[in-house]
């Protein structure tokens, strides 16, 4: 396990995922990357149902990661911005249907990336489509550098490696994830959370990174179809940042 | 489609369960000894049991439990969470359903899951509206005997607000016992397995299946 880093690649006008995905793998293949299985990030969110004490509304995203077979990730969202995270064994699904009269799926925000793993190195890359209850929502791409749990020792040779392959220029900032993010506290104040750049890289990172980016996805289709839908999705709370951050702003391919 | 291999975490686990590999069922007898008789059983489970060279393991447990109020019905969902107070291990949550006591099985049957977790279990469990039910300290030493599991302990109450240790005391004067097997479902050759090993230590200690019904609701 190393540092990962998640950055969605923005779609050109009038080119299709499977076009993109594609093109992408044929140059990872002839940098010399070997093409090295599948992979699965999936998402699902369960939302409390309404109390009688008119709390706000809990969710419960559960993850899974293919890297990490044996386990379920899992991230409590408090509603006034608390988060929990914690890793179990993959037996907690089943201890969530438990309390399906208490937190009940949404299925229709159901999210998941899916693809092709190449190694190359040190690195493995993942070039995953994501998509939403069957619809391409967009592509994000996983990158690790597996000799290295400390981002700011090992940002530069990443950069350098996406740049290589994607044929753009990526910012020298450490992408957003790891700069300080700012968060509401219990008592509803903002408060930072220091910069993940020197700390300890975990599994739990890389499916926090994925958190973020679905949720994106998720409101994306709110703007869209706005309506009842927007009132429904509202309760998936995230820190303002991951609102705004989209990884490193990359330019066009 | 090549994309098929990689099956979702949801996928394997029914996977699990269909094909009768997920151990869920918990097969339980329980019993009692004195403190005073407690090492004439150490003994004859020392002789009884495997891991001869290793045993008896020791624990010194937390386990905290935590109910959830559900609406539309009057049980509460109850997850207990053991800590090991002696070693650096990770959480286990564990589910257990209402026990099944049924005359013509010989032990009791419930369903079961346990779960490891990482220690932010408790916190977790809070922010989804768990509340604390009761928590108490397990000490004791853990047997094995083939898949089955064999534990002596004492059951210590947690008194707060003081020296840690030194104010716990001990629930009762004799140690409780119990025998079990976490088994996939259809394997009913469990009960007997245990059942005759109960026998083997019957002079000692009585292993029965308790019926927690009969003892009144829970407190």
């Amino acid at each position: 396990m190393g540092v990962t880093v998640l950055q969605p690649y923005p779609l050109p006008e009038g080119k299709s995922g499977a076009y993109i995905i594609d093109h992408l793998s044929k140059r990872l293949l002839s940098l010399g990357a070997t093409h090295a299985g599948q992979f699965l990030v999936d998402c699902e969110t369960f939302i409390s149902t309404p109390q009688h004490g008119g709390a706000p509304s809990r969710a419960v995203h559960v993850l899974h990661n293919s890297e990490y077979p044996a386990s379920t990730f899992s991230i409590i969202d408090n509603g006034t911005g608390k988060q929990v995270s914690l890793v179990a064994d993959n037996i907690f699904d089943l201890l969530m249907l438990k309390m399906t009269a208490t937190f009940a799926s949404k299925k229709q925000t159901k999210i998941e990336s899916r693809g092709a793993r190449f190694e190359y190195g040190d690195f493995v890359i993942k070039l995953g489509s994501v998509t939403m209850m069957e619809h391409f929502k967009g592509i994000l791409i996983e990158i690790e550098y597996k000799s290295c749990v400390i981002l700011s020792y090992c940002w530069e040779m990443i950069r350098e490696m996406l740049q290589g392959f994607l044929g753009m220029q990526v910012p020298k900032d450490y992408p957003n994830y790891f700069t300080t993010q700012t968060i509401m506290n219990a008592m509803g104040q903002q408060q930072l959370l220091h910069a993940k750049h020197n700390d300890l890289y975990e599994p739990m990172d890389t499916v926090k990174q994925y958190l973020e980016q679905f949720t994106n996805y998720r409101k994306h289709v709110n703007v869209h179809v706005g309506g009842a839908a927007g009132v429904s999705v509202q309760p998936i709370h995230m820190p303002p940042s991951s609102i705004v951050g989209v990884g490193v702003g990359m330019g066009r391919p | 489609m090549a994309m098929a291999s990689v099956s979702s975490a949801r996928e394997s686990l029914q996977h699990a369960l269909t094909n009768r590999f997920l151990p869920n069922l918990e097969y339980l007898l329980q019993g009692s000894i004195l403190d005073s008789a407690v090492e004439h059983l150490m003994h004859r489970l020392k002789g009884l049991c495997d891991n001869v060279d290793t045993s008896p393991e020791p624990f010194h447990d937390l386990e905290v439990c935590m109910s959830l109020r559900q609406p539309n019905s009057n049980q509460p969902l109850l997850l207990r969470v053991r800590r090991a107070m002696d070693r650096d291990a990770p959480m286990q949550m564990r589910y257990l359903g209402q026990p099944e006591v049924d005359q013509r099985r010989p032990t009791l049957v419930r369903s079961c899951m346990d779960c490891a977790c990482t220690n932010g279990i408790l916190d977790f469990l809070t922010e989804m509206g768990f509340r604390l039910e009761f928590e108490y300290l397990a000490k004791g030493y853990m047997f094995r005997k083939g898949r089955m599991k064999i534990t002596v302990s004492k059951l210590i109450k947690i008194v707060h607000g003081k020296q840690q240790d030194m104010a716990n005391e001990p629930i009762s004067q004799s140690y409780i016992v119990e025998l079990s097997v976490v088994a996939p479902t259809g394997q009913e050759n469990v009960g007997e397995e245990m059942r005759v090993f109960a026998e083997q230590l019957k002079p000692l200690v009585q292993l029965e299946k308790i019926d927690y019904k009969r003892l009144g609701p829970m407190p």
